[in-house]
């Protein structure tokens, strides 16, 4: 889909960019990534020509670039930048209708579009197309900008640190969105950012830059455990074990968890733990409702009275988490093993701490 | 106690302008136009009673402004003032009329240093309140005005005729009306040239570096010129040019007159737009021009959609100052034989009529409020929502 070919970009002595050579598929999240000043930003925006290269050739759906009319390229590709850059005087439903209609759409085809990609977004259409930027938080204008990048429904997106200028805490929720938007709309995205978690949440491939030359480009599953020189493994760190474990699902480590129904008497109880001490409970909905020991349950009337009660959020992860998180769960609460509920909080299984230490092991060297 | 007095400053210092006012001369009856007269104080000139209220609303707009003011007293402060000029300009016409009665027809009652530093004072108190009735537009624009409309209708009704300066007026009133225009035709051109230069001017030198430096020297250097000493360096050239184009002297370019008077008047028009383009487009945010070109904008999309509007508040800030400063220049175009409200200034100068000068000075005065009052209406509107947060 993107192919970047020999690219160089010099500055009169600096080379900002230096025989850069890169290759992304349809559909793929490449993110880019490197220490300050290595070229990223540059690399971004020879692809939409916003910089010209001073030597080597772009291709998009192999169309040589310089060969395209610079604007119809770029509106053709959607762009989003850290500053977000939304027009201060047009209302958010303006920002995001620019380029539709700058491509002259009808407007109720904008009036739609713009509709589709707040809720999209996550923000609610009413409530939000007549507000000014100034009248945002800087994550509402985070997913203004995402929104505004993919007006036009372009199959290239270009997003430079676009979620940088946010809190951690919106950070995560704004990556997690951009997960589940990707699938829903499944663009080739170009993507630039500093924080190597970032790069191993969101990438199908990272390419790892240093003082613009391309040192790696793999998925994060091998840049982690295989670093290809001395300077990625400095990059992604001592413990590229544990950001190993964020790449890979719970799924596969779900094991059947030794669970009773809360109503269940006593004996039964004990006798379904089959040389558990620990076991989950659940209410007639198969829902998880806290644990209970074997040991107080023996000195107790019945399963009720000898349950903790705990809330499913706190003491369990979804099938969808990862093992990274299943991990640092199980540190929080002192468990050996964490219940997996779905989204209805109904008991599927349990992930064990052997279980993800076995896997750990098994990304090294 | 404390808590209650916060003086404004501003509106002290009319206050107390204001009192100090009261001890001076107030009105001077004189036996013909040009001769010294008898000056006569407070209570001779507007009677007891008159002079009473007068003291009354003085002390008051002295402990306004000494309290702590919300909107609803900076509002009562504005109200008083402008009682004052009202009450003050109705028995100043009474008098007059009193004064002359069984005088010859030749006597004349003139302003003397009392009223007129009553007036400047109640207008230092305006120009208090109207600061802090910042963003209540219509109080605002009340409080500054209503006094004009009141003067307007006096002078309509022919209340103030027994006044010197009245009858100075009517004896002029037809080269009045034709100054007049000429002093709006004079600020109104070259303010527009202005415009019309100045905006590329200053959009050019936000686009080419080498641009920049020549654009500002030039402009900041002309407006350091007194206006005086550039409407004099003008005469010698353009008087050059048109003894050696005669077909220019028919179009009226001429070392005197009105063109070298517009042309000094663009000048100093130029550096205010041209600052004010240029800052105003630096200011537009980076990230929005980025972000513009990025999803495919032409540049001159981007201009046209994104830093125009952007830096159109500052433009027309600017030619809102160029506007202002323009009317009062325009004064001195007299003196190059241009005409304008001028010639009744420097006129008066030349005969030792000060109500002459009055007839001059104070329509300039009105003509600049006016013209100000008008600019900011127009920044307002060409102020894009969404700037600035909420605006009223
Ligand atoms: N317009 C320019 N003129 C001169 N040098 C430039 C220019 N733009 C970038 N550079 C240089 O090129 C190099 C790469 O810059 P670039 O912006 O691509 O870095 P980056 O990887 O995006 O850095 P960061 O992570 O800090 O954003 C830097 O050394 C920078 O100083
Ligand atoms: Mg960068």
């Amino acid at each position: 889909m993107i192919r970047l070919e020999q690219v160089t970009k010099r500055y009169g002595e600096t080379t900002a960019v230096n025989q850069l050579s890169l290759e992304i598929g349809k559909g793929e999240v490449c993110v880019l990534i490197g220490p300050s000043g290595c070229g990223k930003t540059t690399t971004l925006r020879m692809i939409n020509r916003l910089i010209e290269p001073t030597a080597g050739r772009i291709f998009i759906d192999g169309r040589d670039t310089a060969t395209v009319d610079a604007e119809k390229l770029r509106l053709s590709i959607g762009y989003a930048i850290q500053s977000v850059g939304l027009f201060p005087h047009m209302t958010v439903f303006n920002n995001i209708a620019v380029v539709p209609q700058l491509l002259l759409w009808e407007n109720n085809r904008i009036v739609r579009r713009v509709g589709e990609l707040l809720e999209l977004v996550g923000l609610e259409p009413a409530d939000y197309i007549r507000k000014y930027p100034s009248q945002l938080s800087g994550g509402e204008a985070q997913r203004i900008g995402v929104a505004r990048a993919l007006a036009a429904d372009p199959p290239i997106l270009l997003m430079d640190e676009p979620f940088g200028a946010v809190d951690p805490l919106t950070r995560e929720r704004l990556q997690a969105q951009f997960i589940h938007i990707q699938k829903e709309v499944n663009k080739t995205i170009v993507l630039v950012t500093h924080d190597l978690d970032e790069a191993i949440r969101l990438a199908d491939r990272i390419a790892i830059m240093e003082s613009g030359r391309l040192v790696q480009y793999d998925s994060p599953e091998i840049i982690l455990s295989r670093p290809g020189s001395k300077f990625v493994r400095d990059f992604v760190g001592a413990d590229r074990a544990l950001k190993r474990l964020s790449r890979i699902s719970v799924k596969d480590f779900i094991k059947p968890a030794a669970a009773v129904n809360v109503n269940q008497p006593k004996k039964e109880a004990l006798a379904s733990a089959a040389g558990h001490r620990w076991l989950w409970v659940v209410d007639d909905d198969e829902q998880l409702i806290g644990w209970v020991d074997t040991k107080t349950l023996m000195q107790s009337v019945s399963t009720k009275e000898a349950m903790d009660e705990g809330d499913a959020v706190k003491i369990s992860i979804l099938e969808s988490a990862t093992l990274r998180e299943a991990l640092s769960r199980m540190l929080e609460l002192g468990f050996k093993h964490i219940p997996v509920v779905d989204d209805s909080q109904r008991l599927i299984g349990e992930v064990a701490l052997g279980d993800i230490e076995a896997a750990t092991a098994e990304g090294k060297g | 106690m404390r808590r209650l007095i916060n003086p404004d400053r501003v509106a002290l210092t009319g206050s107390i302008l204001g009192l100090a006012s009261l001890l001076l001369g107030w009105l001077t009856l004189k036996p013909n136009r040009l001769a010294a007269g008898t000056s006569l104080n407070l209570s001779e000139s507007l009677g007891q009673p008159g002079a009473m209220a007068i003291v009354v609303l003085w002390l008051l707009c002295l402990a306004l402004s000494l309290v702590k003011l919300k909107r609803g007293r900076s509002i009562g402060l504005g109200i008083t003032a402008n009682i004052l000029l009202i009450l003050t300009l109705v028995l100043v016409g009474l008098a007059s009329g009193r004064l002359l009665e069984g005088e010859p027809a030749a006597a004349r009652v003139s302003l003397g240093t009392g009223f007129w530093v009553t007036l400047a004072a109640t207008y230092t108190v305006i120009f208090a309140a109207r600061r802090l009735l910042d963003g209540w537009h219509t109080w605002q624009n009340l409080v500054s005005f209503s006094g004009l409309v009141v003067l307007a209708f006096l002078l309509s009704v022919g209340w103030l005729n027994n006044i010197s300066v009245m009858e100075e007026f009517s004896g002029y009133q037809q080269r009045f009306v034709q100054e007049l225009l000429q002093h709006m035709r004079l600020f109104g051109i070259s303010v527009a040239i202005g415009t019309v230069i100045g905006i590329p001017l200053g959009i050019w030198a936000t686009r080419k570096k080498h641009a920049e430096k020549p654009v500002f020297f030039t402009t900041s250097i002309v407006q350091t010129i007194p206006s005086l000493a550039l409407f004099g360096l003008l005469i010698a050239p353009l008087s050059a040019i048109s003894f050696a184009f005669p077909v220019l002297r028919d179009i009226g370019i001429r070392g005197v007159g009105i063109t070298p008077a517009i042309i000094a008047l663009t000048i100093y028009s130029l550096l205010p737009v041209v600052r004010n383009t240029y800052v105003g487009i630096r200011q537009v945010d980076p990230a929005a021009i980025d972000a513009g070109l990025g999803m495919g904008m032409s540049r001159w999309q981007v201009f046209r959609r994104v830093e125009a509007p952007l830096a159109a508040p500052l433009v027309l800030e600017g030619v809102r100052t160029a506007s202002v400063q323009a009317v009062g220049l325009a004064t001195v175009a007299a003196l190059i034989g241009a005409g304008g409200l001028g010639w009744f200034v420097f006129r008066g100068i030349g005969q030792a009529a000060p109500d002459l000068i009055v007839l001059g000075a104070i329509p300039v005065i009105i003509l600049a409020l006016l013209v100000d009052a008008l600019m900011r209406t127009i920044v307002r509107l060409g102020t894009p929502k969404g700037l600035g947060g909420e605006r009223r």
